[in-house]
């Protein structure tokens, strides 16, 4: 249906496109992978008329379309769900799914009650109860998607462009969204599927483009290959070693316990959570998004104060926990929200990774600017952080590289304990295994690592023990040999077959 | 203005990512943001000086460092607010009240510590009246300081009976008017404050701490930082300094009537937005905030030595504003 | 994995459709409004008189005007701090150019509503264009227009034929011309951002400009149509003013910049953009006139009325920001 040929776009400094080609068919799910940088947010844009391509050609139905803008490639019937949704929260959900296209009434005023009433229908085609008056920003992630792909649904799509929709939402979220597009797949619309994640593309995609540095590199049916595979042609490296190795099971066992806390509780989302963070090892901690990890984690680190509960540490037990103790006890914590909650983004990748370690460069209360600079490039050389030096501001590098310098300011100050939540949330595979090795690094010093992720991938093949949240309690750990993807994902739903 | 009137963080295709080794050094953009207010002291100092031989007159040049004392030292308490993602527009009445409690005593040398003191206590009220609103209910930086504006004028009102009458002590008035030598007598006043705040933004750990938290308050908060006392602390800061320039705008006027000060909420905002602090919070130098005062003072002192009508000294001022920001002070 | 029954993604919770946060809003004002109805009418039983309330509805008119203007840029995320000095200088330039000559009124009048819109566009073509934050654009344009008003004049200038004085005192059966007309512009003005595109576009805009941008929405061209009307409204404040005071002043508008934002967070229109409704607008203008009104009756002096006008929109802002967090 439609098909990209020989499409080429250059930015100033970066060709981020050359000789691309894509060929979509109606009714199929078609997966796009590659690294970040790869290309691929570019092609999308491109497709959808936000930007123009230098050179190229591309066709719908077989005759050739040169697009205005978004609005042309809209009413031809392409509709792209970007990563962050392009949603107004505090407009109601029906404003947002119409917006633009209300329902008028015979004074060709816009009526509110019709608007409302068709969009509830769209909700009900798609299942999902949403009342179409409430405001979107009061609804759930996983909802607002929802409402995206009813927006899209609005103009009869012909092609739904997804760009890593599953970054935000986890577990049921995730299959009741893959319903949902195989729906539209079988009702004919073509998808083209964005995402990090390899293994989603074999659970709901028919085919797969591969992309790397602005070219393409194969198409396959997914059929066809495994997730090896696809990695090598996406790093264009044989990919043998994707997680570094695991610590030993006795050495696991032997390991000193450095942090305990227990029957943490918050509110209605952790409901009395205990943990137990080793020496040396990674713990991993499962659930799906909302069962209260990133909380239990907050409440342990300070960030948010625990209701009851306690955490011992460093030979002391706190009823109360600040990031200031928690700081001063040599804990770390690198947040899932590196934008919002972890860097100060106008400011150099220097100022950012001394943040944690003020004391460290410097006499009293003044700063110096020497040591501050020879600890930045030692962060640089060591965690391999891309930038033109400890004068880059970090709003500037790449999500990757951002993380990067995220861990390397906590790694400074984590004697004891570094916490990661969701350390590898959109960064691309070269940053991945980058960011891999230096936990198991810090491990290898004899930091306790905890690990929050949504990956069950990761979770399985970076952490010695994993503990399992589901709702708010932690219904089991899962010890070395214990840890499979099976055995998380019946911790973390409600059908428990193992223990 | 809490990400109100600022710019938004979300937004769609975040930061493109730059491949490995194509990472380039800031470029011009980059550079003009930084040091542009500089290049535009310059170059008003060149046309001044080509415009009117007159402007390099001893009697000139004190008498324009003069002017841009007070504002230089409000501009600094107000980049301190700024740099913590706010915006104090009740620094004018402080300033009018300030300068009213000048002319409140007997009039004599004696009083000035009194004076002082009063007004410092007044100045920080208020900044802490702001702190509050904005930390602990979460008003809006501008309706906060709006209200304490507002509040602190009827008060003043009040006191003064609509009409301050009262006599300067006369060392207050050679402070704001005065020169010794060809040196004004303000300036080591602008010195006192501007130096050590140089130092403690940029060159210590609490400064840090600072512009960090400003950046972004979440990271701040979760670095242990006391981030609601940074937060406070630098609107009472901005109220201090609001008081000590008022002390010495009123000095300069010696009469002083209620609206001493006028103009300066919003002539501060200018000069340090000028000056590169960033209405998003998280960036900005002290230096950047006294070249900006020198900027809008020198396009009203230029007007006057080119015989314009004095009009034109706001029109300039104007066109410098929109102009500058359109250079180098883009969202 | 059976693609024909569709499981819920989230718990399916039903939420029951109470009042909007903007009509709370509008509530909460008019309460307070009775509120000070209420300490009137037992402090003086002349406050309860109609004439009372026929002046306080005429009183409120010229800042819900200039206040209506500035609702609309609020309401896109950005502020238009030039509003002052156009009433300043559009003032003396009504008068100015009339001069008691009432064959000038229409033709000045229509060259004023004009001038205002074309300032008040390009304040909007420096947001737009020059990408500058609005409240520095708008500061320096008022800047240069209070510089031009001084050039015009120094001194309060011109003079109005008779019965011009009639836009700002004229009354049918004891109600105000002036403020029912502008009661009216405000229902306009709230049918129009309710239910054209373009006024749903507003409060889009409003609530997040790049997504407004990705849908293909016209951003650019609300926003200069957004300073545009406050430009208009402004000179139509500065044409009642005229009206009311016989003449021009060339600082006729200063109080206006700060003041004309009052009324619109008071009614609830939040600084960010995007949220609230003009209603509030106009209840925050009443409200503040009849607590002006209130406070002259008890005889307090204006100084301490401002401390009552500070304190009265803490409160609001506060009182806001709880319901807020809450929902």
């Amino acid at each position: 249906m439609l098909s990209v040929r020989h499409i080429s776009k250059a930015f100033p400094g970066v060709q981020a496109l050359s000789d691309m080609q894509l060929d979509v068919h109606a009714g199929e799910i078609h997966a796009l992978v590659g690294e970040n940088g790869a290309g691929k947010s570019t092609l999308t844009k491109i497709i959808a008329g936000a930007q123009a391509p230098d050179a190229g050609e591309m066709s719908l139905d077989g005759k050739p379309v040169r697009w205005t803008g978004p609005a042309a490639a809209k009413a031809a019937g392409i509709h792209v769900i970007y990563q962050e949704f392009v949603l107004f929260p505090h407009l109601s959900v029906a404003e947002n799914i119409f917006i633009g296209h209300y329902r008028r009434n015979r004074l060709r005023a816009v009526d509110h009650a019709a608007t409302e009433r068709a969009a509830a229908e769209l909700m009900a085609r798609l299942g999902v109860r949403l009342e179409p008056w409430r405001l979107v920003g009061e609804l759930t992630v996983a909802d607002q998607q929802m409402v995206e792909i009813a927006k899209a649904l609005v103009d009869r799509p012909r092609l739904l462009i997804l760009d890593e929709p599953t970054a935000v939402i986890a577990g049921q979220e995730v299959e009741a969204l893959f319903e949902r597009l195989r729906l539209l797949r079988d009702e004919g619309v073509a998808i083209i599927y964005i995402s990090h994640r390899l293994e989603e593309i074999f659970s709901l995609c028919d085919r797969v483009t591969v992309v790397k540095d602005g070219q393409w590199i194969a198409t396959h049916a997914v059929g066809e290959v495994d997730r090896d595979r696809l990695v090598t042609l996406m790093v264009g490296r044989d990919v043998t070693q994707f997680f570094p190795p695991r610590a030993d099971a006795a050495d696991v066992a032997a390991a000193e316990v450095v942090l305990q806390a227990s029957d943490i509780r918050l509110g209605r989302r952790v409901r009395g959570a205990s943990i137990e963070l080793r020496a040396g090892i990674v713990t991993g901690l499962a659930g799906m998004v909302g069962a209260g990890r990133s909380e239990l984690a907050m409440a342990i680190f300070g960030g948010l104060p625990m209701e009851a509960g306690t955490v011992a540490i460093g030979g002391r037990v706190f009823r109360r926990m600040t990031p200031a103790i928690a700081i001063r006890q040599g804990i770390g914590f690198v947040t899932e929200d590196r934008k919002g909650e972890g860097l100060a983004m106008l400011q150099d990748v220097a100022v950012n990774v001394t943040a944690a370690c003020l004391d460290s460069v410097s006499a009293g209360p003044m700063l110096q600017s020497a040591r501050e600079r020879s600890i930045a490039d030692a962060d640089i050389e060591a965690f391999r952080i891309a930038c033109f030096g400890p004068g880059n501001p970090v709003a500037t590098m790449s999500g990757g590289n951002q993380q990067k310098t995220l861990i390397a300011r906590w790694a400074h100050t984590c004697r004891s304990v570094l916490i990661l939540d969701e350390p590898t949330r959109g960064v691309d595979v070269g940053a991945r295994t980058e960011i891999y090795r230096i936990m198991r690094e810090l491990a290898a010093r004899g930091v306790a690592i905890l690990m929050i992720s949504s990956e069950l991938p990761e979770v399985v093949g970076m952490s010695d023990r994993v503990y399992v949240m589901r709702e708010g309690s932690m219904p089991g750990v899962l010890e070395p040999g214990q840890i499979t993807e099976e055995a998380v994902v019946d911790l973390a739903t409600h059908h428990r077959h193992a223990a | 203005m809490n990400g109100s009137l600022l710019a938004k963080a979300r937004g769609v295709g975040a930061a493109k990512a730059p491949l490995a080794g194509r990472i380039m050094p800031p470029g011009f953009t980059s550079l003009l943001s930084r040091y542009g207010i500089y290049l535009f002291m310059v170059v008003f100092l060149l046309v001044a000086a080509v415009a009117a031989p007159s402007f390099f007159s001893r009697g000139n040049l004190s008498n324009l460092v003069l002017q841009i004392v007070p504002l230089a030292i409000v501009a600094c308490g107000q980049a301190m607010v700024i740099l913590v993602r706010g915006l104090d527009l009740s620094v004018s009445s402080v300033m009018a009240t300030a300068a009213v409690v000048a002319t409140s005593f007997s009039g004599h040398d004696a009083d000035i510590p009194s004076i002082v003191l009063l007004s410092l206590a007044i100045g920080m009220c208020a900044g802490l009246v702001n702190g509050l609103l904005v930390v602990k209910r979460n008003v809006s930086p501008f309706l906060a300081t709006l209200a304490t504006m507002i509040v602190l004028q009827g008060l003043r009102f009040a006191w003064t009976h609509g009409a301050p009458s009262g006599l300067m002590p006369p060392l207050l008035h050679r402070i704001g008017a005065g020169t010794w030598g060809f040196i004004p007598m303000n300036l080591p006043v602008l010195l006192a404050v501007a130096l050590p705040l140089v130092l403690v933004l940029h060159r210590t750990t609490l400064g840090r701490r600072v512009v960090i938290t400003g950046g972004n308050p979440m990271t701040g908060r979760l670095l242990g930082y006391p981030v609601d006392a940074i937060v406070i602390g630098a609107y009472m800061l901005s109220g201090c300094l609001a008081a000590i320039a008022g002390i010495v705008l009123g000095g300069y006027a010696q009469i002083v009537d209620n609206w001493v000060g006028r103009g300066f909420e919003l002539d501060s905002i200018v000069a340090a937005v000028l000056g590169g602090f960033a209405l998003s919070g998280g960036r900005g130098n002290v230096a950047g905030v006294i070249a900006g005062s020198i900027v809008l003072a020198l396009a009203g002192n230029i007007v006057l030595l080119i015989g314009l009508p004095v009009q034109f000294q706001i029109i300039l001022k104007g066109v410098v504003i929109v102009f500058a920001a359109a250079c180098y002070a883009r969202r | 994995m059976s693609a024909t029954i569709l499981t819920p993604p989230a718990t399916p919770r039903r939420v029951r459709r109470g009042p909007s946060a903007d009509m709370l809003r509008l509530l909460m004002v008019l309460a307070l409004i009775l509120a000070i109805i209420v300490v009137g009418a037992v402090v003086t039983d002349r406050f309860m008189r109609p004439e009372n309330f026929a002046n306080v509805f005429e009183q409120a008119t010229d800042l819900a005007l200039v206040a209506l203007g500035q609702s609309l840029t609020v309401l896109t995320g950005g502020i238009d701090l030039s509003v002052g000095s156009m009433i300043s200088l559009l003032s003396v330039l009504t008068s100015g150019l009339i001069d008691g000559n009432s064959a000038m009124v229409l033709p000045v009048c229509l060259g004023i509503l004009a001038g205002g819109t074309l300032l008040g566009v390009l304040n909007g073509c420096g947001v737009v264009w020059l990408r500058v934050h609005p409240l520095i654009v708008t500061l320096g344009m008022g800047a240069i227009l209070q510089g031009v008003a001084l050039l015009y004049t120094r001194a309060p200038i011109g003079s109005i034929p008779d019965g011009f004085d009639s836009l700002a005192y004229g009354r049918v059966a004891g109600i105000s011309v002036g403020g029912a007309a502008t009661a009216l512009i405000f229902v306009l003005v709230a049918a129009f951002l309710r239910y054209t595109n373009t006024g749903r576009t507003i409060y889009a805009v409003g609530d997040d400009s790049q997504a407004a941008r990705l849908l293909g929405m016209p951003v650019r061209r609300v926003i200069l149509l957004v300073y545009g009307a406050s430009g208009f409204f402004a000179a139509v404040t500065a044409i009642y003013l005229v009206s009311r005071f016989g003449s021009g002043q060339p600082y006729a508008g200063a109080d206006y910049t700060l003041a004309s934002v009052t009324p619109v967070v008071v009614g609830g229109i939040a600084l960010s953009g995007g949220r609230g409704s003009i209603f509030g607008t106009l209840l925050g203008a009443y409200l503040l006139a009849i607590l002006n009104d209130l406070l002259n009756f008890l005889h307090v002096p204006t100084q301490i009325q401002l401390v009552a006008e500070g304190l009265i929109i803490m409160a609001a802002v506060s009182i806001h920001v709880e319901r807020g967090r809450r929902s």
